[in-house]
């Protein structure tokens, strides 16, 4: 499927999403988790795992959300850099950032910033990142070397990447699905 | 998922991309009834899945990947 057409799909099958997925949230986060993420961005995760249990974040750092969605990572991020640090929270998608800003309003948060980008080029000057975040969003880009090299070059030099993302084995799914618009977008 | 790579790939794309540090901390098997959770997969595509591929892949469609890596000091490649 060509470029252009894959990221059509991706921002048409996002932008559409109307229904609650915060099955998503409780299975991936742990209550004590949860309990400081409002609702409505609980009621919007599309996460594939828990990434922030693994992830080294510290007081004051500068965090890439790359693909923040409905911004609960986005939110879990700036309770643990604190008032120091920040979130800079990307998504292609305005409605997306919308709900990542509502959500961060609703329970007092400053420290997080949104924008409007796409992560085959992200808008920032390089060595300005300290910690790039991402969940569920890499295997969506028909450009993959791109977005990690733009995770690269925005890092400083020892800044750190915590990703979860869908990877597959070697055998492949039959050609009816890998072909489904649904599966490019999901 | 249709445009997910494999762990190998992944990891050898961050490698170039100048990470090291390189570490998979998860993988968990994301099976068709994972996938029914999220909206993107329609019931058309989840009814397909469970009509086109094997009952023993069913529970094993892709890996959910937890990494963490740290970019390399020094110059990047372009
Ligand atoms: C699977 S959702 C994950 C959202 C969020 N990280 C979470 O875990 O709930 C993928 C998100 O990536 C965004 N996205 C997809 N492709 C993108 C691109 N090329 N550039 C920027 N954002 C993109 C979508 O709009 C969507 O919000």
């Amino acid at each position: 499927m060509h470029s252009d057409d894959v990221k059509d799909i991706v921002r048409e099958a996002y932008g559409a999403i109307d229904s609650s997925t915060e099955a998503v949230a409780y299975k991936l986060y742990s209550p004590e988790e949860l309990a400081g993420v409002p609702r409505s961005a609980i009621e919007r995760a599309l996460d594939v795992g828990n990434h922030l249990a693994f992830a080294d974040i510290e007081r004051g750092e500068t965090i890439l959300d790359l693909g923040c969605g409905g911004g609960i990572d986005s939110i879990l991020a700036a309770q643990r850099t604190g008032p120091g640090g920040r979130v800079i929270a990307l998504d292609f998608l305005p409605e997306m950032l919308e709900r990542t800003a509502a959500a961060a309003d609703e329970v007092g948060l400053d420290n997080v910033q949104t924008l409007e980008a796409e992560m085959e080029a992200i808008p920032l000057p390089e060595a300005s990142i300290d910690h790039v975040i991402s969940n569920g969003v890499i295997n969506l880009s028909p450009r993959k070397r791109r977005v990690l090299a733009e995770c690269a070059r925005v890092l400083r030099p020892g800044g750190k990447l915590s990703v979860a993302d869908l990877t597959v084995g070697d055998e492949e799914l039959p050609p009816e699905i890998l072909t489904h618009p649904a599966t490019w977008a999901g | 998922m249709a445009g997910a790579l494999t762990e190998r790939d992944f990891v050898e794309k961050l490698e170039k991309a100048g990470f090291g540090d390189i570490k998979v901390h998860l993988r968990e098997q994301v099976s068709v009834d994972d996938l029914a959770l999220y909206p993107l997969f329609t019931d058309e595509i989840i009814e397909l899945m469970r009509t086109l591929i094997s009952s023993d892949r069913l529970e094993a469609v892709a890996t959910s990947l937890i990494v963490t890596a740290k970019r390399r000091a020094g110059h990047l490649s372009p």
